[in-house]
């Protein structure tokens, strides 16, 4: 399987296996198979439509695959109600659209599934709300409305409401895409030091920056197929399959 | 943002000023088909308005038989020495109408402008009234007095604020302009008489000379003083107590209010109070602490699926009484069988609250409320009433009118969400018996609905088991509207996005959580305003019991009123009398949601 | 936390059924649907057991039976069976119904246009109708109507306006047109007529996109449809032999065998399921062969194949009358259809005549001439005009508003004339948004016609009211209302749609 593993150390955090998707007959994924390893940090590259955001939504089960295996943190992704709920809180979101929610407060929207989910106090999800919209950045926003702010602030209450849940992996599907170029370096700062932090993550992107930088490792989806994965100077100094050779040609 | 309201009648542009002169040629003779209209329309308008003015004050007309049964439209034959209820009831009302006024802002500020504008249009009224009214010069002279007086007041305001930008920005808050009109009425009771009839031991007096003044003008000042006393205590408790924690007691009183005003103060239940020591209080108490400690250790956390599983034993449990019940199986009080849903229900719910100490025994004191307000009300449902009546129910006349669309709204409401929730769901059985139940009910009139339900439901009961006719027919009404207020919240289902959804369930929220805290919020936002048009369309086709023999108020003005000796066939008076009340409140809340609709800025937030 | 667990461990690992998350929605579903059916089979029982209990049959005999009741106007005013009294109720919504959709198309319209008028005058006319209109309950308007014109002068013979329009406390009576009994046979001709005038308009149209002229499609249409209503007037009576093949064709169903029917009901309800799992089957297959059916989508093709066999049960066991009654009820609709086409029925398409005054006796009254219309009928008709024009007349307001601005000025900027931007721009897209809601409006009026009942006209519910208190068979009653309805409904809104997509056409 992978030929660079500099992170068998590690316990598995995420294992793929033959992973197969179809939506009606097309099939958006074919028999993906990767291992994530705790603290890894790996992106996820493609063109679009190649299957990168089904990926990793069938990674806190937001779509169900139909065949292979999907295990997070030891706990395997069937119907099981317990699995799911077990994964869906220890697996944090960040959407391309932010996803808000529009009627609630910031505060709020931080709060409300850790005070549900959690069952936390209200004053210890308040505080802790506080203490993650500061780690964002945006501590005084935390009483107004997601429509008050703007698209780069609305992106980092997302993550902080991700990470009020404390989970111990994070899924990113272009966190980037729908912003203003001035606002992405502050949601990018946001993920790096989460990255640095020792954060699980998984993130689908096109900022090759950010990938260089801060990716462990690389994947390459094309037609729901892994063509290749690697750290992020081989995949970017010398990728072995042209496909890859051509895609990075057009995206550099 | 904060406030759209404000922000859009502000920025709307200022039309150009125009002389009274342009502004005739531009709308009334811009061209010669304009000008050929507005004679023809202008004739046509003049005609009506003097034929609608004769046929009212014509000779033949007797007002009388609407002023003197002003008593019997609003509250039929509630027996008279019994009115303080009536009293309390209104007040309470109105209390409550004053502090939620106060504690949402609801209403905004009228602009001098605007008023000066209405006392014009006031007087410009008056003018052609009496005009065109035919009446005798004398009391023409009169009007024209009083038409000039407002005329006058209006356009020394508006030409005294000319130059002044007061005319747009300066206003007034509508609270205090209505309070003042409200006032102005309850003043004229003191001095203007209306005639009235009463019920008088069972027997209809008329008391022609007597006014209605003489018995309701001190309680409707009473009335008018609490509105406008709680207004004020509302906006000192604003600074008190946190907003958020008012708003919640006052939309729990709103929701009891009906249940409470109509079964215990109007209604005053004869309760049995040794019943009550040997029954009631007992079996509240084993329900409050019993059902009580269930619900606790079914907030333990980390219980898992056991407390699924057995609040779902409990439900089938508590669903197979009322079979029981049906088949008579085996007795069981009405009471403990309602009982056992609600603790069905509460332990379903009861994973919601798995957390620490605190929040599970507020859990439990929620439950112990419940259990006492909910057995309270049934007791005092089923204890006989004291009244004692001549017509066949102590509601009747307006008071009918409105308790039956306030009940059918709030029973609707939860169906009606339930219904759109199916409809929308991704489950093809519950949405197949959603939309068959939605489309089949909506095919069909409410009048067979009604019927069925007065005449036909009977049938369907087993023996023994009887239903009201005033139950019936709101039963029958509530699953009617159930259906069109579905069809309203489902365009608001559609309207959430997505994204919500897969967001609510990315942070782990379960199915019931993300359609509580996250779908219906956002989908009821949306539907506010069909909601509304949907809440006057319940209020006016209550109008249709009157064919199934309640006695609301269009069965007084049409068949009560027309059949006494005095006032045999006088049916157009009372008529139009009940169409300008029905006009007034649908007229009213049809503005009230145009202004929602406006606020609410559809999409924003 | 895992040490280096192989994820083969983790196959084969079905959770209990409490916990899977499709078994789960499905028991849910399963058990809604138990309970909805056992409520209904509950109720169904105790119905029958009461009604058994007070003596009173159910069933649909009394359709048959001499009800006994006068009824106030329609088509038979002493009707000999149930089924003929609720016939005429029909009868009599329809008329009121169809009357009503187009009185209030024209005045709402007329209303709606006002209220954009700038004529201030006119304006305010319109705002104070809809306004008050709309406010009222319309059982208050229609018991108000009813009581006005209860108060009108009595008939006598010079009532009303020179005959042509007469009121009195006994109704109204207005000039009448009438299809008379050469129409249908003049209806073939129409149709005929209105294919060729499709393909007059297409020729048109074509040429105008050849050349580029002025070919007037639409009057070329309307002119070759004149030349068919003309001939048809004079000629209409050559097409008598089409009664005979309904004739043929009402014969031929009524010596279909029962069990034909039902096998042949049977097999289509089987048929459909059939190719409905195959095609979801299909939906699933892929090119890699592996059949991925997830347990929700079991769950589906059961589901669908239980469906057909219910409806094999429901004809075969529950009510295998059905069959019979098809067959019955349909070679008696070419029955009717042969006598309305048939031979002998020459004579114009239609007639016209002015109301008048006769006395009979002591009394004056309607003659046959006029259209009259009772006091029942006047009073619900004006109610259901008045009320539902005021909404369509906000409907118009409404879609006519909905149309963006610069569309009206990107018309006039490509030099438009003002009828063609109206015909070819705004109208178009102003009916898109308004047809849906203007549907919605046709199904209202419809159903509150039924209000009739304050007045004493006699419509469905009327009628149905009074048979079913003579006859004690008020569910059956309530069966045959809600499947009339139902119907009304389907057929308003087929008829709605049907224009919608034509206009989504036009629109492209
Ligand atoms: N719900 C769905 N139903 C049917 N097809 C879908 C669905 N979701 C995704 N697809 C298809 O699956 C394929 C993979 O989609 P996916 O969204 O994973 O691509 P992506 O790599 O994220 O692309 P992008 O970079 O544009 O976001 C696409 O061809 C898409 O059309
Ligand atoms: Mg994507």
């Amino acid at each position: 399987m992978s030929a660079e593993t500099a992170h068998t150390t590690r316990p598995d955090m995420i294992v793929c296996e033959n992973v197969d998707k179809w939506f009606g007959d097309f099939q958006a994924l074919k028999g993906v198979t990767a291992t994530i390893a705790e603290q890894e940090v790996v992106v996820v590259l493609g063109p679009s439509g190649s299957g990168k955001s089904t990926w990793i939504r069938c990674i806190n089960r937001l779509e169900a695959h139909e065949k292979g295996t999907i295990v997070v943190d030891g706990v395997e992704l069937t119907n099981d109600l317990r699995n799911i709920e077990k994964i869906r809180s220890e697996v944090g979101m960040v959407f391309q659209q932010f996803n808000l929610f529009p009627h609630i407060t910031v505060l709020d929207n931080v709060t409300l599934a850790p005070k549900w989910v959690r069952k936390m106090p209200k004053a210890e999800a308040e505080n802790k709300a506080k203490e993650l919209l500061e780690m964002v950045g945006i501590p005084e926003q935390a009483s107004k409305y997601p429509g008050q702010l703007s698209g780069g602030q609305q992106q980092r209450v997302a993550i902080a409401r991700a990470l009020a849940m404390e989970p111990r992996i994070m899924l990113f599907d272009e966190p980037t895409s729908a912003l203003d170029p001035e606002m992405i370096k502050e949601v990018l700062d946001v993920m790096r030091d989460l990255a640095l932090g020792g954060m699980t993550m998984m993130v689908v992107t096109h900022e090759m920056g950010f990938a260089r930088e801060v990716a462990d490792r690389i994947f390459f989806l094309e037609s729901g197929e892994i063509v290749e994965e690697g750290t992020p100077e081989h995949f970017f100094t010398n990728p072995t399959e042209d496909r890859t050779k051509l895609f990075l040609s057009q995206i550099l | 943002m904060n406030e759209p309201a404000t922000i859009k009648v502000e920025s709307r542009p200022k039309e150009p000023s125009r002389t009274p002169r342009e502004w005739i040629r531009k709308n009334l003779f811009s061209n010669t088909p304009n000008t050929i209209l507005t004679f023809i329309f202008g004739a046509i308008s003049i005609y009506a308005i003097r034929e609608l003015l004769g046929f009212i004050l014509s000779g033949e007309r007797r007002w009388g038989a609407v002023a003197t049964n002003m008593r019997l439209l609003m509250a039929q034959g509630y027996p008279a020495n019994q009115f303080v209820r009536v009293w309390f009831t209104l007040g309470c009302l109105m209390a409550l109408s004053g502090l939620s006024l106060a504690t949402w802002r609801a209403s905004g500020r009228l602009s001098l402008g605007k008023i000066s504008t209405w006392t014009m249009n006031l007087g410009g009224g008056l003018a052609l009234f009496a005009i065109l009214a035919p009446i005798s010069w004398a009391s023409r002279l009169g009007w024209i007095i009083a038409a000039a007086l407002f005329l006058l007041v209006g356009l020394s305001m508006w030409f005294g604020l000319r130059d002044s930008e007061k005319r747009f920005s300066g206003s007034v808050p509508t609270v205090w302009f209505t309070y003042g009109f409200l006032g102005v009425l309850v003043l004229s009771l003191w001095t203007v008489p209306y005639g009235h009839y009463a019920f008088v031991d069972g027997e209809l007096i008329a008391e022609t000379g007597r006014t209605v003044a003489m018995s309701t003008k001190l309680p409707f000042t009473v009335m008018w003083l609490i509105l406008v006393g709680s207004y004020l205590i509302g906006t000192q408790v604003r600074q008190w107590i946190p907003i958020g924690r008012t708003k919640a007691v006052l939309i729990g009183l709103w929701f009891l209010s009906p249940f409470v005003l109509n079964w215990i103060v109007l209604r005053d239940p004869d309760f049995d109070y040794a019943h009550i020591a040997s029954t009631d209080i007992p079996l509240a108490l084993m329900f409050a602490i019993g059902g009580g400690l269930v619900l606790y250790l079914l907030s333990k956390p980390d219980l898992g699926e056991i407390g699924r599983i057995v609040a779902i034993i409990f439900l089938i449990f508590a669903i197979f009484n009322w079979v029981a019940a049906f088949f008579g199986w085996y007795p069981m009080l009405q009471k403990v069988r309602i009982s056992f849903v609600l603790l069905a229900l509460a332990a379903l719910v009861a994973p919601n609250f798995a957390a620490d100490k605190k929040t599970r025994l507020r859990f439990v004191a929620s439950w112990i409320g419940l259990i006492a307000v909910s057995h309270w009300l049934i007791t005092a449902i089923n204890s006989p009433s004291t009244l004692k009546l001549q017509g066949p129910t102590y509601l009747g006349g307006f008071s009918l009118t409105l308790f039956v669309a306030v009940l059918t709204l709030l029973l609707s409401f939860p169906l009606g969400v339930l219904l759109a929730l199916g409809r929308t769901s991704t489950m093809p059985i519950a949405r197949v018996l959603s939309t068959a139940y939605i489309e089949s009910i909506r095919g069909v009139p409410l009048i067979t609905i009604l019927f069925f339900f007065s005449n036909i439901l009977p049938l369907f009961l087993p023996e023994g088991m009887e239903i009201a006719e005033l139950a019936a027919i709101v039963t029958g009404y509530t699953l009617f509207s159930a259906a069109y207020l579905a069809e309203n919240v489902r365009g608001g289902l559609q309207s959430v996005m997505r994204g919500q959804y897969e967001a609510a369930d990315a942070i782990g929220l379960t199915t019931s959580q993300r359609t509580g805290f996250i779908v219906i919020p956002q989908a009821l936002r949306v539907s506010i305003p069909p909601l509304v048009g949907q809440a006057i369309g319940v209020f006016k086709e209550t109008s249709l019991v009157a064919i199934v023999g309640a006695f609301d108020l269009l069965r007084i003005a049409a068949y009560v009123v027309p059949s006494q000796t005095e006032f045999l066939g006088v049916k157009r008076e009372g008529l139009l009398l009940i169409s300008v009340i029905y006009f007034i409140v649908a007229f009213s809340m049809s503005k009230y949601s145009q202004k929602l609709e406006e606020r609410v800025g559809l999409g924003e937030r | 936390m895992i040490q280096e667990t192989p994820p083969q461990n983790y196959h084969h690992q079905k959770p209990p059924f409490y916990r899977d998350a499709i078994v789960v929605k499905w028991l849910f579903q399963l058990g809604a649907l138990a309970l909805v059916v056992f409520s209904l089979w509950f109720l169904a029982s105790q119905a029958r057991d009461n009604l058994a209990a007070r003596d009173i049959s159910t069933g649909f005999d009394f359709l048959s039976v001499d009800p006994g009741i006068n009824l106030s106007e329609g088509i038979d005013t002493r009707p000999a069976t149930g089924g003929r009294a609720l016939w005429v109720g029909m009868v009599n919504t329809i008329r009121l119904a169809t009357a009503g959709i187009l009185a209030a198309t024209i005045l709402g319209l007329l209303v709606g246009l006002a209220r954009l008028s700038n004529n201030w005058v006119v304006n305010k006319l319109g705002s104070v109708f809809v306004e008050t209109l709309r406010n009222i309950p319309l059982l208050v308007q229609i018991i108000l109507y009813g009581a006005i014109l209860a108060n009108l002068g009595d008939l006598s013979y010079d009532s009303g306006w020179d005959n042509w329009v007469i009121w009195s406390n006994k109704g109204l009576s207005i000039p009448r047109v009438f299809i008379a009994d050469g129409f249908y046979q003049w209806a073939i001709f129409m149709l005929i007529g209105s294919v060729a005038a499709r393909w007059a308009y297409k020729s048109r149209q074509r040429q105008h996109d050849e050349t580029g002229r002025d070919t007037y499609p639409w009057i070329a249409s309307l002119g070759v449809l004149g030349a068919f209503a003309v001939i048809g007037w004079f000629i209409h009576p050559i097409f008598g032999w089409v009664g005979g093949i309904f004739g043929a064709i009402g014969d031929g169903i009524s010596k279909i065998p029962e069990e034909v029917l039902q096998a042949a009901l049977s097999i289509i309800a089987v048929l459909l399921a059939g190719n409905w799992i195959r095609n979801f089957l299909r939906s699933r297959r892929t090119p890699g062969g592996s059949a991925q059916l997830t347990d929700d989508d079991k769950f589906r093709v059961i589901f669908s194949g239980v469906s057909a066999g219910l409806v094999i049960v429901v004809v075969y066991v529950v009510w295998p009358g059905l069959s019979s009654w098809m067959i019955n009820s349909s070679s008696d609709l070419f029955g009717v259809l042969d006598d309305k086409f048939g031979n002998g029925r020459s004579g114009g398409p239609f007639g016209a005549d002015r109301p008048e005054v006769i006395k009979t006796g002591m009394f004056e009254k309607y003659g046959p001439s006029g259209l009259t219309m009772s006091i029942g009928f006047a009073a619900v008709f004006f109610g259901v005009v008045f009320y539902t024009a005021a909404f369509i007349a906000e409907i118009v307001r409404g879609g006519i508003l909905a149309v963006p601005k610069g569309q009206i000025e990107a018309a006039n900027s490509l030099g438009m004339k003002r009828s063609a931007a109206l015909r070819t721009v705004i109208l178009p897209q102003a009916l898109r948004v308004m047809m849906p809601p203007l549907g919605n409006q046709y199904l209202n009026l419809t159903k509150n016609t039924s209000l009739a009942i304050a007045v004493g006209f006699s419509d469905l519910v009327q009628v149905g009211q009074t048979v079913g208190n003579q006859t004690g068979k008020n569910l059956s009653v309530f069966a045959i209302w809600m499947l009339f309805y139902l119907a009304c409904s389907l057929t308003i809104s087929v008829v709605v749609n049907f224009f919608n997509v034509r206009l989504r056409i036009v629109e492209r």
